[in-house]
């Protein structure tokens, strides 16, 4: 039985792995705390996948732990990227930028990475195609809500991606 | 700059990772967490064991006394190590109910929050009794060794209260300024970031 769900729950991360890796993209930029993190987050959704009870879509659930343990429980061991790191990435992309669509991806990533930690959260859910009712469940906040902050983040955006 | 640019950016290139195989899950799934739950539950399972350790100790020590006063004294210590001990219990009761999976991020900020910030007050409160209670019991245990005529006249002297009042300062500076920093170190910060979170969230 328990053997079973350990598969059950592998094959279920084997076919959404893509998704708690972009959370790890977006939060942390050292591939070795990137690493710890998908572990953790790996760990954390086992440790709640008795109590799924498919109430909320599988992808809503494994983004509501995926995010509280990249934003608020997930303690870092290694030093924190600063914002000077991050300029210092940006020039370093820009320098060896292929063609237009790449640069425009690499500006993307980039800008979001400005943006603050629920900020960041809120766009990756809306760019992965998640409705505005699944994001404000996901955050705790109202529809109405996202739809200001969602205008907010992209105007910021903008702002960041063409100064 | 639309949203659906964005969105077309976005899905124009998939960022790379490298996926991991069905053996690198599987070994995940084992192993210590590094969650800031499961790093309080573990210090408060240290805190928990070593009172009950210390109490145990305590006890057999004083039952083995044949002094009143140095008996009372480690009995009144030993009170203090059970309060503890109901606090330890009552604390990782309501730990082990906390679940990331049931909690949106808003919520989920203010339960860590609630939990970190009782935590901390219960270590800064806990400590400010206990070192004037300790220096207490060791002016108690002085004056046991001397007898208390002679304590009490030592401690007369406006000689001997200066230096007793500057100790109890000097003590009581180190003793509070280590546990706030070690305090910050241990949670503090992390706090801080969460409730920066939360504030973010509520704008």
């Amino acid at each position: 039985m328990a053997i079973a769900e350990e598969k059950r729950f592998i094959n279920l991360i084997n076919e959404h792995q893509g998704l708690i890796h972009k959370v790890c993209i977006m939060y942390e930029n050292d591939p070795d705390v990137r690493n710890d993190l998908f572990q953790e987050i790996v760990f954390q959704l086992w440790k709640s996948f008795s109590t799924f009870r498919g109430e909320a879509k599988i992808t809503t659930w494994m983004y509501r732990i995926a995010l509280n343990t990249a934003i608020s429980g997930f303690r870092k061991q290694t030093r924190n990227v600063k914002t000077e790191d991050l300029k210092e990435l940006h020039l370093n992309i820009s320098d060896g930028w292929a063609d237009d669509r790449e640069e425009e991806v690499q500006r993307l990533h980039w800008a979001i990475r400005q943006l603050s930690e629920i900020e960041r959260a809120m766009i990756m859910m809306a760019l992965e195609e998640v409705p505005y009712d699944e994001i404000a469940e996901t955050i705790g906040i109202t529809q109405n809500n996202v739809r200001v902050r969602m205008n907010r983040i992209r105007e910021k955006l903008k702002k960041l991606m063409c100064p | 700059m639309e949203l659906e640019d964005l969105k077309s950016i976005w899905k124009s290139s998939e960022p790379a990772f490298q996926p991991k195989n069905e053996t690198e899950i599987a070994s995940m799934l084992t192993g210590r967490s590094r969650s800031i739950i499961e790093k309080l539950k573990r210090n408060v399972w240290f805190e928990l064991v070593l009172t009950l350790a210390v109490s145990v100790a305590l006890l057999v020590y004083a039952l083995a006394l044949t002094s009143g006063m140095l008996k009372w004294s480690f009995i009144s210590i030993l009170v203090i190590c059970l309060a503890y001990t109901f606090y330890y219990i009552k604390k990782l009761v309501l730990l082990n109910r906390f679940n990331p999976a049931n909690e949106n991020v808003h919520a989920n900020l203010v339960s860590l929050i609630d939990s970190l910030t009782g935590y901390l007050k219960f270590y800064r409160r806990s400590y400010s009794i206990l070192y004037p209670l300790y220096f207490g019991l060791v002016l108690l245990l002085g004056a046991i060794e001397r007898g208390t005529t002679q304590f009490l006249e030592h401690l007369s002297k406006p000689k001997t209260i200066a230096y007793l009042l500057g100790m109890a300062g000097i003590v009581f500076f180190l003793c509070t300024s280590f546990t706030n920093w070690y305090l910050k170190k241990l949670y503090g910060n992390h706090l801080d970031k969460l409730k920066g979170l939360l504030k973010d969230l509520e704008q």
